[in-house]
């Protein structure tokens, strides 16, 4: 079998990319794109450690998770739609105005 | 008699209040009646009340939440009763007063009315929840009246009136807190019961010296700001002359007076078992109070801003006279508690009055008034000699024995200072009467009028009353006198009077 | 029977004020026929009384006021001379009134106020106790603050008004002091009372006053005199008396002449014990008194008003008065006597004097001397009765005030023999200087030509009548009164538990002359201590011949004087060779020595104003500042803080990943520490 360890690095590579484009991206589409491999990232680890598991909770969590991910992405773009209505653009630096 | 007269008396201005705020522009008339009744209320017990009994009077007392110890519990004796007559007597006047008010008078006369509940409260409730909740209740009508229907700068005054004297009464919780929180009861549970832990504190080993000094500290600010004394006085002018004229005078009269209740309540039996510095302190306080308010008075050129220092002046009195520690001395200080009470009304009534029909407080600018406002010039000119302390009004008697009582204990050049600001006291009351009302009359006034008939039918009431108490202060003086020899003797909690 | 009624002499007048105050102007004279009948009914019950009581019986009345306090009526020697005065002048000035205030709108108000400030003068007078007497002693200010403003629209009379009350409120703070200071001193005491006894009342003080420590009893005595110096206008508080000139004068008359003035008087009198068992106690009044009557007979000889003279003629009789009870310090109580013997004669004669001028004025319409002259021509009544008057005042013989001011200058030269002599010599310029005034006033009014165009006709007769009865008071009140006057005086403190040896030896006094009296004779021969040297058994001192005539010679002198000045008709000198326009001693007179500018100016305005801007600044920068200064500071400091909240979602989240950061490393931390035992 793949190393467990493998797995792990791949999943926290995928969740560091994940996170570099939550925090550095301005686009909003993008934005969820990389809110989607963090899931993902986590998806596969809970994949992983079900594997070395006797049981199948890891991947039934992982189902869970993606079902999850599929409403948060719905309402997520619901939420950009809305914005671009309201502002023109979904470039996030300048939907700003809540703010002090 | 009528079985809890205190709760009614409470609760009908309440009643008054919310009823009124729906009716619209005859929110007057559910007013007037809404603060009749607890005056018919008040004059009834004051017939029963037993001038020479050092008891606790008209007690009730309910558990209301028995697992922290609050009870619901009211009483008066010859501290509060007298408070208790001087707010029911002064809401109806202030109604009569703003009779004519037109700007939302159904708010206008519900918020009055509210604030008589609390008023009322404080002055009869013997839980410190309770008379903490009072407490803060009238904070609220009288920022909304001072924030809705004041003058230029209403929205400072009434956020500085609301901050400042509620930071004091945090304070104020939190010494409450800190003795609640001390005294047990026997069987392990605590009370907020205010003679049980008043005569805790008396007892060294419950209450060490150190902690006691620090809840004095608390308590004493709360009240001190509230009085107003010398230094956190300053919140009195900007609310006074920012509020309405009814506005004004509640506070005066009323509010001012919670302070001083509390110090008479509170501080007075805390005084012997405190660090004897504070003494010291507090009739420092009172002193400047005294004098330094008779100079800002003297310097101000508002009519009301120079009512309102007068009021830290005399207010000032009741503090030295507490302070004293002499029955004789105490006495007066609650007499001029009442008889402050009293002529403030129609001080600031003849201020609104002025300002309404001339336009204008400046004092430079009046002149000659007397000529074409003959009776309002009588009214004022009899308030002003009342608040200057002119014999044959209450004003000079509270005066008389608070100083007498004082001079016992306190050193002689305090009495010297004192007396000095007497004639200053005299020299800005007349300067401003004479400043306004004598003289040539000025020809943009040539059109002024007598005020309306309400504004003068309230503010001779006033002038009568004074005068009813300066040629016979017994008929308040008696109870305050007992209460003032029973505040030197230990504490007797409300078990051992055997009311409850 | 008439004593039952005693308390109808103030209740008569009250009533009489609320009647005018609410009724007067429907009535016709403004109701000034009630105030008259009141007093007139005042006057009625004092004379039963004194039939009743005379020689020496005394009412005393009370009943309980609140704590331990309570009112009540004494009827004394003294209270019951000064009752029988102060009714029938105010009775006669009142009927002039009505003369005077006809066709002024304000006359219900005027009777009103005076109906009014005759009720406190008269509860003055005969008050029991020191709390009473000083409640009635506001209420005849206040009364006094009302009728000097009395024509309100003019705004020197309302600021007179306002420098009355204030200068008095002065005093009267004093007197307060007093009466606090003495009430605790008795407190202290310990004395048991009988009910119905009362600390404050005077035969209890009387009483007590031996065991009051000596320093207090100066204290009080001091209070007392502050008190007494701001009513009667002596110095420094006299300066509200010529500016109080501005209210009509019947007002000068009844209050600044013949009443109220006198309550300061009236006052030392009726403390006297104490006064003179506090050390050094009369000396202050005696000083106060003869300082006064020189300092204001020097301001009467320049004043062109004739009110002005008239007031200044007043404070210094006063002062007369006050030094004829301070030598009391070498006669005892006899200085009573012959001082209130001067306040009653003076009373007439100065209400005689200011009713005439008022006549006067009435007529010309002007109050300035300068445009008189020659009235005498067509005031005939006024001319005669003003004569008898200033012979009076100037202390001609035979008229009342030669026996009233000589009886002064002779105790005052006892004193002088005894202590010192700077009183008797005050004293007897003073009397020079009131001759002079007084017929420069006389003179120039009523002789000479006219020097202006003025109205020319007599009063009527309801203002001539009182001052025709005045004059027959002011003539011959003095023979026939003085002896009966002074035994029945001196007997005024024999009703009381009290000994004036003893009050004496605490005051440091040393009787050298007995008069009248007898009850004095039988102490001092019981008296053992005492001054062993000086004093007892010294006997009368005769006194020699040219100072018993200097009296008579100084009348005459000053009227001789002023005529040779005055008086066309033996007219020597002029005054423009003796003092000019451009004189400065002449500017510092008719400026009253720079008062109003020291005491107006300086301290009014300068210290005492100038404080209050001081304060006032304080009070806005400092005490009201640090408050803002505080919520400047919380608003900006939120200010700053509130910029966290940039609006910026990746900012949130990177905040919260570096929180979560945190957290595990510090999670890490713990428990490593704890694995490793440093926790």
């Amino acid at each position: 079998m793949i190393p467990l360890e493998l797995y792990i690095l791949l999943a926290s590579i995928m969740f560091t990319i994940g996170l570099y484009g939550l925090i550095t991206q301005k686009n909003g589409v993008k934005l969820m794109m990389c809110i989607e491999l963090l899931l993902n990232s986590a998806n596969i680890n809970l994949v992983a450690f079900s594997a070395y598991q006797p049981n199948m909770n890891g991947q039934v969590f992982a189902l869970f998770s993606i079902a999850l991910a599929a409403a948060e992405a719905g309402v997520g773009f619901a939420i950009l739609i809305a914005l671009y209505r309201l502002y023109g653009t979904i470039d996030l630096d300048n939907i700003n105005t809540m703010r002090w | 008699m009528i079985s809890n007269a205190l709760s009614l008396m409470i609760l009908l201005p309440l009643l008054g209040a919310i009823v009124s705020f729906f009716v619209g522009t005859k929110a007057k008339f559910v007013a007037l009646i809404a603060s009749l009744a607890p005056l018919v209320l008040s004059l009834q017990m004051y017939m029963e009340f037993d001038k020479s009994s050092t008891m606790m009077q008209f007690v009730e007392s309910y558990n209301w939440v028995p697992s922290i110890g609050v009870k619901y519990t009211l009483g008066v004796d010859g501290i509060g009763f007298p408070l208790v007559l001087l707010s029911t007597i002064v809401t109806v006047l202030v109604i009569i007063y703003s009779w004519g008010e037109t700007k939302k008078p159904n708010q206008y006369f519900a918020l009055l009315l509210l604030n008589e509940v609390g008023v009322l409260g404080v002055f009869t409730a013997l839980d410190f929840f309770l008379f903490y909740i009072f407490w803060e209740i009238v904070l609220i009508p009288m920022f909304f009246l001072i924030g809705s229907w004041g003058g230029p700068r209403k929205d400072y005054a009434a956020i500085k009136f609301f901050i400042y004297t509620h930071v004091a009464s945090l304070v104020m919780l939190l010494a409450i807190f800190a003795l609640y929180f001390t005294y047990q009861l026997p069987d392990g549970s605590r009370t907020f019961d205010m003679l049980t832990l008043l005569k805790a504190t008396q007892n060294p080993e419950i209450f060490p010296p150190a902690l006691l000094n620090i809840i004095f500290a608390g308590l004493l600010l709360g009240f001190l700001v509230k009085m107003p004394a010398f230094p956190f006085h300053t919140w009195l002018p900007d609310a006074h002359v920012e509020a309405p004229t009814a506005g004004s005078v509640v506070l005066a009269a009323l509010l001012l007076k919670m302070g001083g209740y509390g110090l008479f309540r509170i501080i007075v039996p805390m005084l012997p078992s405190v660090d004897k510095i504070f003494v010291t302190i507090i009739a420092i306080i009172a002193v400047l109070s005294i004098v330094y308010g008779a100079f800002l008075a003297l310097a101000q050129k508002d009519i009301k801003k120079l009512v309102a220092y007068s009021s830290v002046s005399h207010m000032g009195f009741v503090t030295l006279g507490a302070v004293a520690l002499v029955p004789l001395s105490i006495q007066g200080a609650m007499f001029q508690q009442f008889s402050h009470g009293i002529i403030t009304c129609v001080l600031f009534m003849s201020a609104g009055t002025i300002q309404h029909v001339v336009g204008t407080r400046i004092i430079a600018d009046l002149g000659g008034l007397a000529d074409r406002m003959p009776k309002f010039a009588v009214i004022m000119m009899a308030g002003f000699m009342a608040s200057l302390g002119l014999p044959g009004m209450s004003g000079f008697v509270a005066e008389f024995m608070t100083l007498t009582g004082a001079y016992a204990t306190l050193p002689v050049y305090v009495m010297i200072v004192v007396f000095l600001s007497i004639v200053i006291t005299a020299a800005y009351h007349l300067w401003a009467m004479q400043k306004a009302m004598f003289g040539p009359i000025l020809r943009k006034y040539m059109d002024v009028h007598d005020p309306h008939a309400y504004e003068l039918f309230s503010m001779s009431m006033i002038i009568l009353l004074t005068l009813l108490f300066g040629l016979q202060p017994g008929l308040m003086t008696d109870m305050m006198g007992t209460a003032a020899n029973q505040l030197l003797q230990p504490v007797v909690t409300l078990s051992e009077m055997g009311v409850i | 029977m008439y004593s039952d009624l005693a308390y109808l002499i103030v209740g008569l007048p009250v009533l009489a004020f609320v009647l005018c105050l609410f009724f007067g102007w429907h009535l016709p004279r403004g109701g000034g026929f009630i105030t008259v009948l009141a007093t007139l009914g005042a006057f009625i019950i004092s004379f039963g009384i004194f039939q009743e009581i005379y020689p020496g019986d005394i009412v005393h009345q009370s009943m309980h006021w609140f704590g331990d306090f309570n009112v009540g009526i004494l009827i004394d020697p003294l209270s019951l001379i000064m009752l029988l005065m102060v009714s029938l002048v105010v009775t006669l000035i009142h009927i002039y009134g009505n003369g005077y205030m006809n066709g002024d709108p304000g006359a219900a108000r005027y009777f009103a106020e005076a109906a009014l400030f005759s009720a406190a003068m008269l509860g003055l007078v005969y008050a029991d106790n020191l709390l009473q007497l000083f409640i009635f002693w506001e209420l005849v200010g206040l009364c006094s603050y009302l009728l000097i403003g009395f024509w309100y629209r003019k705004p020197s009379a309302a600021a007179a008004a306002k420098k009355a009350f204030l200068t008095t409120r002065v005093g009267d703070v004093m007197f307060l002091a007093a009466i606090i200071v003495l009430y605790n001193n008795l407190v202290n005491l310990n004395i048991t009372l009988n009910p119905g006894e009362y600390l404050l009342q005077f035969p209890v003080i009387y009483a007590h006053i031996a065991e009051i420590p000596p320093d207090q009893l100066t204290l009080i005595a001091l209070g007392l005199l502050g008190g007494a110096v701001g009513k009667s206008g002596q110095f420094p508080l006299h300066v509200w008396l010529p500016d109080a000139m501005e209210g009509p004068t019947t007002v000068s008359a009844m209050i600044h002449a013949a009443t109220m003035v006198t309550a300061g008087v009236f006052l030392v009198a009726r403390m006297f014990p104490l006064f003179y068992a506090a050390p050094h106690g009369l000396t202050a009044v005696a000083a106060v008194g003869a300082f006064t009557a020189l300092f204001a007979a020097t301001m009467g000889l320049t004043a062109f008003d004739i009110k002005r003279v008239l007031a200044f003629s007043t404070v210094s009789q006063l002062g007369f008065m006050m030094a004829g009870l301070g030598v009391g310090a070498a006669v005892g109580a006899f200085a009573v006597g012959v001082s209130m013997f001067h306040l009653i004669g003076h009373s007439f004669f100065k209400a005689l004097l200011f009713l005439c001028a008022g006549s006067v004025i009435h007529a010309v319409n002007t109050n300035d001397m300068r445009e008189m002259g020659g009235v005498g021509k067509y005031m005939k009544w006024t001319m005669y009765t003003m004569l008898i008057g200033s012979l009076s005042l100037a202390g001609f013989p035979l008229f009342t005030g030669f026996f009233s001011k000589d009886e002064i200058i002779m105790i005052a030269y006892e004193y002088g023999i005894a202590i010192n002599f700077l009183p008797y010599i005050f004293l007897i310029l003073a009397a020079v200087l009131t001759a002079i005034y007084t017929f420069r006033m006389w003179f120039s009014v009523f002789t000479g030509k006219e020097r202006s165009n003025y109205g020319k006709h007599e009063s009527p007769w309801v203002m001539l009548g009182p001052l025709v009865i005045l004059a027959i008071f002011a003539f011959a009140f003095g023979f026939a009164a003085q002896h009966d006057f002074y035994n029945y005086l001196d007997s005024n403190f024999e009703h009381y538990d009290m000994d004036f040896v003893e009050l004496g030896i605490i005051g440091g006094h040393a009787l050298i002359e007995e008069h009248g009296a007898a009850a004095e004779e039988g102490e001092h021969a019981s008296a053992e201590e005492g001054h062993g040297a000086a004093a007892e058994g010294e006997g009368s001192h005769a006194i020699p011949l040219h100072i018993q005539l200097l009296p008579y010679i100084v009348a005459l002198g000053g009227i001789l004087i002023a005529a040779l000045f005055y008086w066309d008709r033996v007219k020597k000198f002029d005054p423009s060779q003796v003092t000019g326009d451009k004189d400065p001693i002449r500017k510092m007179l008719l400026k009253g020595y720079y008062q109003h500018e020291i005491m107006t100016g300086w301290i009014c305005e300068g210290i005492v104003y100038g404080t209050a801007l001081i304060s006032n600044t304080i009070d806005i920068k400092i005490v009201d500042g640090w408050l803002n200064w505080l919520s400047a500071w919380v608003m900006g400091f939120a200010g700053h803080v509130r910029k966290v909240q940039t609006g910026v979602v990746q900012n949130y989240v990177t905040a919260l990943m570096l929180g979560i950061v945190v957290l595990v490393i510090a999670i890490a931390a713990i428990s490593l520490a704890m694995e490793v035992g440093l926790i």
